[in-house]
């Protein structure tokens, strides 16, 4: 502080100096003037006595000389003025670096030294906001890094101990015990699961995950994603109605869209009642691919829409309805569409149909597929943008 | 960690040595010269990726071996290095049910065993 203090009090100094010495542009002007009117007036003695023509001539020369005077110091001035402009706009979008050119001590020269001393302490203060930025966003993703490891390290010890003793190899459990250690390692699962969704959205946030385009079969993906939840679509006696056309291979990130397929498949399976349909098609037109994921579950309340996409966001009847659920599936599946140039929308056309437990309003017939909720992805046949991250996505079902 | 793992494979009629830390473990399967090594990235004295360098370059049974890496976390840098190593099998835990890691071993023999009998 007292260092800039010092140094504006040098430069002050130094201005008063140089004031000094410097012919300054007003004085120029006063020059002219005063010069021109001396003139007019040595012009009107010397020419006394002289015909009005011969003072209509020098009259009419003072004029030109006046006028070729101004002229030329007002050009000079606009045309610096000009230049001048012109660099400081240049600075303006961003070329902090650059240095206007002091080329005369007057006071437009004065200006410009302000003007430079001006840009140099904001390119100081930018790049410490960029290096600060930077240091933050290394922070962040060292906390992800660190955090993710220091978390997943016990979650994967509970894993494999509860495993190992429900297995019975550590010793037979019997059926009670056995209830509460299945518990147990769901509970542990679910952690897993949320610590996996955290991990994603948090190398979504940094930009860090990767996309790795290959030429793929859309439909392969898509059924190896609805077989993960062959035990659950048994269990809940769900139909798959599957409409399949056949497609070309599209170059896709195969592991982001499966993260994504299975989200939507997820969420419509859990949000389903027993016994009801959930409707898979593929389709193209000219320029996209559309998977289409339609069900007769819940639907989503109209209110709560817009906040779908939304990180850790659950609707109130998902949540009544299924405890289970990070609020972190369909804001992957949207980063990743975002990020690789496709595009995911839904219709949820009725009020939320179920309130409670898994059952749905009878009036409404649980087979009609126009009530539920229809997810669409659309992905361009010619492909996912490719991206290049240090990280990738993980969060399986 | 390593217990249920071991009991498993035990209880499949594997036979199992077993080290607590990297420097044990490469000192032992240096000495005994299993048909298949798996080695956690993160180990007390001798981290996973060192251990598996050490092993890869005994000339005789080292370079060859099966060696299946267990993590926590998918590092693309780690996986492409072991990669150069002819190490290509990382397990993610979290991910992992026991019993499917054992598949997995019993698989990765099996397809040895194959190898050396064609």
């Amino acid at each position: 502080m007292n260092k800039e203090k010092q140094d504006f009090k040098n430069k002050d100094q130094k201005t008063k100096e140089r004031k000094k010495f410097t012919v300054s542009l007003s004085d120029k002007i006063l020059i002219i003037i005063s010069s021109s009117l001396s003139l007019v007036v040595v012009g009107v003695v010397f020419i006394a006595g002289f015909n009005v023509e011969q003072i209509l001539m020098v009259g009419g020369s003072i004029y030109t000389l006046g006028f070729i005077l101004t002229f030329g110091v007002s050009r000079s001035f606009s045309q610096r003025m000009a230049s001048l402009t012109k660099q400081i706009e240049l600075m303006a979008a961003g070329d902090l670096s650059s240095r206007l050119n002091v080329d005369s001590h007057d006071e437009i020269g004065e200006l410009v030294q302000a003007v430079n001393d001006l840009t140099k302490k904001l390119e100081t203060g930018v790049s410490l906001e960029v290096s600060k930025h930077r240091g933050i966003s290394r922070a962040k993703t060292d906390f992800v890094n660190i955090a993710s490891h220091q978390l997943r390290t016990p979650l994967s010890i509970i894993k494999w101990y509860l495993d190992y003793l429900i297995s019975g190899d550590a010793g037979s459990v019997n059926e009670e015990q056995k209830k509460y250690l299945i518990e147990a390692y769901k509970g542990n699962e679910r952690l897993i699961e949320l610590v996996n969704g955290l991990l994603d959205v948090s190398r979504i946030d940094l930009g860090t995950f990767s996309i790795e385009p290959e030429p793929v079969d859309i439909s392969l993906i898509v059924e190896r994603a609805i077989e993960k939840f062959g035990n659950l679509i048994n269990k809940n006696n769900l139909t798959i109605r599957k409409e399949i056309e056949k497609m070309p291979k599209i170059n896709l990130d195969p592991r982001l869209a499966e993260i994504s397929f299975e989200h939507i498949i997820s969420n419509s399976i859990k949000y389903t009642p027993l016994g009801g349909v959930i409707k898979i098609s593929i389709k193209k037109d000219k320029k996209n691919a559309l998977i289409e994921i339609s069900d007769t579950g819940c639907g989503i309340p109209l209110e709560q829409q817009p906040k779908i996409f939304t990180k850790l966001f659950r609707a109130e009847n998902a949540r009544k309805m299924e405890s289970v659920g990070t609020g972190l599936g369909l804001y992957v599946v949207k980063a990743i569409m975002d990020k690789s140039g496709g595009k995911v929308w839904f219709k949820s056309p009725s009020p939320a149909l179920c309130v409670e437990e898994k059952i749905i309003d009878p009036k409404k017939s649980k087979k009609d597929i126009s009530l539920g909720t229809s997810f669409y992805l659309s992905i361009p046949l010619q492909g996912m943008k490719g991206r290049a991250g240090t990280k990738k996505l993980t969060s399986f079902k | 960690m390593i217990v249920p793992l071991t009991d498993k494979l035990k209880n499949q009629g594997f036979k199992v040595i077993n080290a607590s830390d990297g420097e044990e473990g490469v000192e032992k399967a240096l000495a005994v010269h299993p048909d298949l090594v798996v080695l956690d990235i993160i180990m007390p004295k001798m981290d996973g990726m060192t251990a598996m360098k050490k092993i890869r370059e005994d000339e005789d049974w080292g370079k060859d071996v099966p060696i299946v890496m267990l993590t926590n976390l998918s590092d693309p840098e780690k996986i492409s290095e072991a990669a150069k190593y002819n190490v290509f099998d990382f397990l993610v835990k979290t991910d992992w049910k026991l019993d499917d890691v054992v598949d997995f071993i019993k698989q990765k023999l099996e397809m040895g065993f194959i190898n050396l009998s064609s």
